[in-house]
């Protein structure tokens, strides 16, 4: 199939009202639950994905993938005025962002932010377009043997770069491996951890767990603590951006997108390190260095370009590879699958027409972005005052009716308000859920790649380095545990306990 | 809690749940056939490494606690009134608990009106009134949602019957 052939098929798959109108609807739910601080975009993607269920695959997607690029920016919504961010990934935006809303600058950061995220998510969906086929079509030569590779380096990358404790991390993903091996034997078809119970045989729902680890945890916090969220929205102003601001921040703004892409590109990384490191390259580079921290309108402009130049990046080893690039692409992959897909180097063969269709579908969201993005914070206002002690009651309701809906059964209720608990624990001791999740996913395909490898080679170990792929991986995953190692040292030796990432 | 502290217990944790399952969760829930040639191949391979694994990872976050700064400044903000917190997440946990007692009984509507309500006056809501309009509203909502529109079998229960 021809190039112009495979957008004709995308077109055809996308060119209708349903298609665009659950775009536009993603792109704005992502921006309210972004902005909502405590809700968060992950979560607003996991409570999205059961209404799904009912809609063709790419109408699903296509909803899901608004609510993941509407939330990254809507998180930087409170972040500038009430200095919450609503996502992790806007937590460098509170830098200089909030210091403006003190100077009565918030509609100029504002406007910035939405500016900035709207160029830096035209960059990242147009280098997954470029990037996501030509590394499919390289890891079609991929056998059990490099996929195995390729997974254990990327839960090498989630345990050391989640949290603010790479050991913390692990132990994390431990866990989520733990949990991921429940079920029947993949080769034997013998129990483990089942009980006896047939609702434990094909393993633990996905979406259960995810559900529960990310949207419970949420309400048991509120339950704790009913009145923590209770906060202070700022007025706008009357100054907004002006386009020679906007050309004085340009440079910062494409090299945060590309930041963004080249860390979002790489599983187990996400926005939050990108938005820092753009940050901090912005800072280190422009001329009005010494106002960073202050309210630098380009301080503002570099961190939402490093967290938006992720977003369409993360979909790069998803569609290519079929491995999460963060834990919303995670939640994604999890559509897919309900979908019947499977986001592979195959996908690029055999189902073209929705690829293409999401390349389009993303090329239009960024607009969809824009005016959604202006409006909303102008709208900041009436998202904020949703009584949280009554909005907290209501997700609970939509999890159990979500979670239900996935398998018509009461058990999966069950495990999502188990996970629930886990999650809280989790919380509470200050262990990051991400890699949980993401081991979770990727632990099948871990253990299954080495058992169809071991199968493979007659139980000869040395087929996981039978090529130039597999040693590649190889040497990533060393250079990054040697990385971790490192950094761990250098905490022992600046103070902070080990394990303990250093601040910045 | 201090950095040290959290490090210590999870440390100890984890040795502990590494301990329960090398010595008893994987011997007794894990089955494998008595005739698998290798043991990399086996069914209790990837338990066991990963028991293994988490155990380390247990001696490691011993090990950084006893690094820790003993006197350090505590993770995350303090716990105000912890006791009225913990009966508060008690009576989270039993509504859970009943909840999934009432749902094959009641159905998912009414008792997600139950849920609703109980949990907002839980969290001490303000908006009382609110709260009860939204108990029921929101259900009623999903409901048709999911019936009507995903197709979704919703447990209807033995007191109400929604068309």
């Amino acid at each position: 199939m021809s190039f112009v052939d495979s957008i004709a098929a995308g077109l055809s798959l996308v060119g209708n009202i349903e298609a665009f109108l659950a775009l536009f609807l993603g792109v704005a739910i992502g921006v309210i639950g972004g902005a909502i601080p405590g809700m968060s975009a992950t979560m607003a993607v996991a409570l999205t994905l059961p209404f799904t269920f009912a809609m063709q695959p790419i109408t699903g997607i296509l909803l899901l993938l608004g609510v993941y690029k509407g939330g990254i920016f809507g998180g930087a919504i409170p972040a500038i005025l009430i200095k919450t961010p609503g996502t992790p990934a806007s937590s460098a935006t509170i830098l200089d962002g909030y210091p403006m809303a003190e100077k009565g600058e918030a509609g100029r950061a504002l406007g910035m932010a939405l500016w900035a995220s709207c160029t830096a998510d035209v960059i990242s969906n147009l280098s997954l377009i470029l990037f996501a086929g030509w590394l499919a079509s390289f890891a079609l030569s991929f056998g059990p043997p490099e996929f195995f590779t390729l997974i254990l380096f990327s839960l090498t990358i989630i345990a050391g770069v989640s949290g603010e404790s790479l050991l913390r991390g692990a132990l994390s993903a431990l866990l989520g491996l733990l949990l991921a091996t429940i079920g029947l034997d993949l080769v034997y078809g013998t129990n483990r951890f089942t009980f006896g119970d047939p609702n434990m045989m094909g393993g633990l729902n996905f979406i259960a767990v995810l559900i529960g680890l990310f949207a419970i945890p949420e309400i048991l916090a509120m339950v704790w603590h009913p009145t923590a969220h209770v906060g202070k929205a700022r007025r706008l102003g009357k100054n907004w951006v002006s386009f020679a601001e906007y050309r004085r921040s340009f440079k910062s703004i494409v090299r945060g997108s590309f930041i963004g892409v080249f860390l979002g590109s790489i599983p187990g990384i996400g926005a939050a390190p990108s938005a820092f490191l753009s940050y901090s390259e912005a800072r280190r580079t422009s001329k009005n260095r010494e106002n960073f921290g202050k309210g630098e309108i380009e301080g503002v402009a570099a961190s939402e370009a490093g967290n938006n130049g992720v977003a369409g990046a993360t979909l790069i080893p998803l569609l290519a590879l079929g491995v999460p690039g963060d834990v919303i692409t995670a939640i994604i992959i999890g559509a897919f699958m309900i979908h019947g897909l499977q986001p592979g180097p195959m996908m690029f063969i055999l189902n073209v027409d929705i690829i293409y269709g999401l390349f389009i579908g993303l090329i239009v969201s960024s607009v969809f972005l824009f005016v959604i993005g202006s409006v909303a914070i102008r709208g900041f206002k009436y998202v904020a005052d949703v009584p949280k002690r009554i909005l907290i009651p209501a997700v609970l309701v939509l999890c159990i009716y979500g979670v239900f809906a996935v398998n018509n059964n009461i058990f999966d209720v069950g495990v999502m308000f188990v996970m629930g608990w886990v999650g809280f624990l989790m919380m509470r001791f200050h262990i990051p859920a991400a890699p949980f999740l993401i081991a979770f996913i990727l632990g099948p395909l871990l253990e299954d790649n080495f058992r169809q490898s071991m199968l493979m080679s007659g139980s000869d170990p040395s087929i996981l380095v039978r090529g130039p792929i597999t040693w590649f991986f190889w040497a990533m995953t060393f250079v990054t545990i040697i990385a971790i190692v490192r950094a761990g040292v250098r905490a022992v030796r600046t103070g902070p306990a080990f394990g303990q990432k250093p601040e910045g | 809690m201090t950095e040290r502290q959290v490090q210590m217990r999870l440390g100890i944790g984890a040795l502990l749940a590494a301990l329960f399952l090398g010595l008893y969760a994987i011997p007794a829930w894990v089955s494998s056939p008595s005739n698998v040639g290798n043991v990399v191949l086996s069914p209790l391979f990837w338990p066991y490494a990963l028991a293994g694994l988490t155990g380390l990872t247990g001696f490691g976050l011993i090990f950084s606690g006893f690094r820790s700064d003993r006197d350090g400044a505590p993770l995350g903000e303090p716990d105000g009134e912890a006791g009225a917190a913990w009966v508060r997440l008690a009576a989270m946990a039993v509504i859970m608990g009943l909840t999934m007692l009432l749902l094959p009984r009641l159905g998912m509507v009414l008792t997600s009106m139950l849920v609703f309500v109980s949990t907002a006056f839980l969290v001490r809501t303000r908006h009382r009134i609110t709260a009860v309009v939204c108990a029921v509203l929101v259900p009623l909502v999903l409901y048709a949602f999911f019936a009507h529109v995903a197709g979704v079998a919703i447990p209807q229960g033995d007191v109400l019957r929604l068309p």
